[in-house]
């Protein structure tokens, strides 16, 4: 009896004991505190004149952060990030510098979105992007740009709709309506033997406040040249990476136009050496409907659909062929993932071409092969507004 | 017998399954892609046959001499003296191993989460509950490895199936687009991971049911390759030509995860599911090592050499390794030919060996 007493008691001690052991949990030599950290919301590197980086980061303000959440109309909390900047000769040199200017410890973890100031893109951006990916904080999923000008000034932008000018440039990399393209993408395509790159193309408008315009394209590591909004939209197609996008075209032998919602789109790039000749087909379906009318068009009559079925092709065909005029003919450069293309069906070949796949580059036939298919006319069927009799067949 | 404790068949094959798995996924993939390119999930199913190989030679050697382990039976085999020091090799390289396999994991989790905190702390720990363990005796390492694995295997196909939006399957052609070679240099590393199937020979004699011993360890070396090439699949399609140019793949990737905005920042779990599988992993191979000094010197009990023999290993993996450039090259360089030659060979001759004995053996009688 009295064993069993004595037994239950050694059981009682040692839950208290283990009960114990488990505050020693809590603790380790990493341990900090939330409070004692300053989240980089985003990064912006800048070339300075004596060749070093400027390094500025955008960090948040907490009680800010929190005031802006609850909604009406607060905002006397003022703003809820600050730009802090300092140089050096790298990334994480100029950090440590930073750090003697802000009082929490500086935390990569949270960075979204890493911008790459104009000036030091045309020098060269390989040196800079080792930091994350070397470094445990910063995490690949970090969206990149390139912006005009100097890249502490898109941080600096006070946003309207967002809570700060970094989540504005991610979520425009999320719509994917330009190129949108993470730390691993462009470690991807430095990577690959097309040796080449492109970032979306960040600016600030003066009314406006950020907007993604275009693409930079870069030979090597190094900033060429640009293309417009319009012409990043060929480039789009040709990767694959159309996402988010309306197509509006004036359809032939009547007044107006009509708008497209693109549902989805598939490019299969298909390389071909017929020959010794190099040649690639671009393989496009796309899925749309309709989401505005202003012709005489009956978008119910299966002939015009048709039609403009075509006309739809075309109109992608010519943008992705003003984009290979100026990129594959001018520029010379393979942004659009044909080497790794032919990479993948003729590895024999590809290895002999490698060393000099800038001049290949321009000499390949690119084919188009587009469809386009038009699924549904909306929730209108007549084009609304016009009489009856005015309605084209 | 030193050990009265009894597993079953099964348990072994999740032992087994986690002393390949938990430290060689950390490691096995940035490898295998250094030397396989896109070709790096070619490489476990070649790396397999050496698995396939070791617990076969296990088992044969087994059968001729069961309810031994290897180290008893190698001096029956080929003589007391040459049996000793055979026993001190394998013992040798156990604990060179061992020691290996804690470094890879201390680096892995000093440097990538825990950058503060001393190396020795994280070592010390982990061989500290180790030692616990063997000490518990082969049943409690065998119950504890069949506690983690659900937990284990669930955590990683999670991380696999919240990378599916990310992946790019084209990433996986040209197949072979260099020939066979690649993939077998790939597999060079991956084959001495698998080799350590010949800890089975350590395990047999305390199955409960040792007919099934040898099916179990073939599933195990099965379901080992088919995780190595789902995951070596997962990280190609994700990162393609960069897989290399990272020390710990699937930690990389894991991180990469964004599902929605909110699902991300998994890698602690990763982390989590890594200290389980390494720790079910150091306590079967330090197991192995305990038991093997307890039949070398012939003592009755093993207990007393668990927290000796544990020091001895934190010191092999804190000064018999630099830094984890070292390490990292040790382990795809000289690691390999070495457990190749003695986890592969010289079993195989000792079989040989052992056939031969038992048939003249036999042959006198008559």
């Amino acid at each position: 009896m009295i064993n069993l007493y004595f037994r239950k008691l050694t059981n009682i001690l040692l839950c208290i004991c283990l009960c114990f052991f488990m505050l020693l949990l809590t603790g380790c030599w990493d341990r900090t505190e939330i409070n004692d950290l300053a989240l980089v919301l985003g990064t912006g590197i800048d070339k300075t004149d004596d060749n070093k980086i400027q390094l500025s980061v955008q960090l948040s303000i907490p009680k800010a952060m929190g005031g802006t959440q609850q909604g009406t109309g607060g905002g006397g909390s003022g703003k809820p990030t600050i730009v802090k900047k300092a140089t050096g000769s790298t990334i994480y040199d100029a950090m440590s510098r930073l750090q003697e200017k802000v009082s929490r410890k500086i935390f990569w973890g949270h960075n979204r979105v890493v911008i790459f100031g104009e000036a030091l893109a045309k020098d060269g951006i390989r040196k800079d992007i080792d930091f994350f990916a070397r470094h445990p904080e910063p995490r690949l999923r970090a969206y990149t740009f390139v912006s005009t000008g100097k890249a502490i000034d898109i941080l600096e932008v006070i946003p309207e709709l967002e809570r700060s000018s970094a989540e504005i440039a991610r979520e425009l990399a999320n719509f994917k309506i330009g190129m949108s393209v993470t730390v691993k993408d462009l470690l991807q395509m430095l990577n690959s033997g097309a040796d080449s790159a492109a970032l979306p193309w960040l600016e600030i408008n003066p009314t406006e406040g950020l907007r993604v315009n275009g693409t930079a394209v870069f030979k090597k590591d190094k900033m060429k040249g640009s293309i417009n909004d319009k012409l990043t939209r060929g480039l789009l197609w040709l990767r694959d990476d159309v996402h988010l996008a309306t197509v509006t075209i004036e359809p032939k032998n009547t007044k107006g136009s009509i708008s497209f919602n693109l549902l989805r789109s598939k490019t299969k790039l298909v390389p071909k050496i017929v020959d010794g000749k190099w040649q690639m087909i671009a393989k496009i379906t796309t899925e749309d409907d309709a989401v505005e009318n202003d012709t005489a068009l009956n978008l119910m009559d299966p002939k015009i659909v048709k039609d403009l079925e075509k006309q739809l092709a075309q109109r992608i065909n010519q943008r992705i062929r003003m984009t290979l005029n100026l990129v594959q003919k001018d520029m010379r450069i393979d942004v659009f993932g044909f080497g790794e293309a032919f990479h993948r069906k003729y590895p024999n070949e590809w290895e002999k071409v490698k060393g000099h796949w800038s001049e290949k580059f321009p000499e390949i036939e690119v084919k188009i092969d587009s469809k386009a298919h038009i699924r549904r006319p909306g929730m209108s069927t007549e084009p609304q507004g016009i009489p009856k009799n005015e309605v084209k067949k | 017998m030193i050990e009265k404790g009894r597993i079953s068949a099964f348990q072994m094959a999740i032992m087994m399954y986690l002393v390949v798995v938990g430290t060689g996924i950390i490691f096995i993939p940035g490898i295998t892609a250094k030397y396989a390119k896109q070709d790096m999930w070619l490489s476990p199913i070649l790396a397999s046959l050496a698995g396939i190989l070791a617990v076969c030679t296990a088992f044969q050697l087994h059968k001729l001499y069961p309810k031994q382990t290897l180290i008893e039976y190698s001096v029956n085999v080929i003589g007391k003296i040459p049996g000793k020091v055979l026993g001190l090799i394998f013992l040798f390289f156990y604990i060179r191993m061992n020691a290996g396999g804690i470094r890879i994991y201390a680096d892995f989790v000093a440097g990538s989460f825990f950058t503060e905190t001393p190396l020795i702390v994280i070592i010390s720990t982990m061989i500290l509950v180790c030692a616990f363990a063997v000490h518990g005796g082969i049943e409690v390492v065998g119950r504890t490895s069949q506690f983690f694995i659900p937990l284990y295997v669930l955590f990683l196909l999670i991380i696999i199936i919240l990378l599916l939006p990310d992946l790019d399957f084209k990433n996986l052609f040209p197949v072979m687009g260099n020939g066979l070679m690649p993939s077998i240099k790939g597999a060079i590393t991956p084959q001495s991971w698998f080799a350590e199937f010949l800890l089975t020979a350590f395990l047999l004699p305390f199955l409960k049911d040792v007919n099934k011993g040898r099916k179990w360890g073939l599933i195990s070396v099965f379901a080992i390759m088919f995780t190595f090439v789902v995951t070596n699949l997962v990280i190609l399609f994700l990162m393609g030509s960069i897989t290399a140019s990272f020390t710990y793949p699937l930690l990389t990737a894991s991180r990469y995860i964004s599902i929605a905005d909110f699902l991300q920042h998994l890698e602690s779990i990763v982390m989590a599911i890594w200290v389980a599988g390494t720790f079910v992993k150091f306590s079967v191979v330090y197991y192995a090592i305990v038991l093997s000094t307890a039949q070398l010197l012939g003592l009755s009990n093993y207990r007393p050499l668990v927290f000796p023999l544990g020091f001895l290993t934190m010191l092999f993996s804190i000064w018999g390794v630099a830094n984890e450039t070292e390490s990292s090259s040790y382990n795809s360089t000289i690691f390999p030919f070495f457990s190749l030659v003695v986890q592969t060979l010289i079993p195989l001759l000792l079989l040989l060996v052992a056939f031969l004995r038992k048939k003249s053996g036999r042959r006198k009688p008559n």
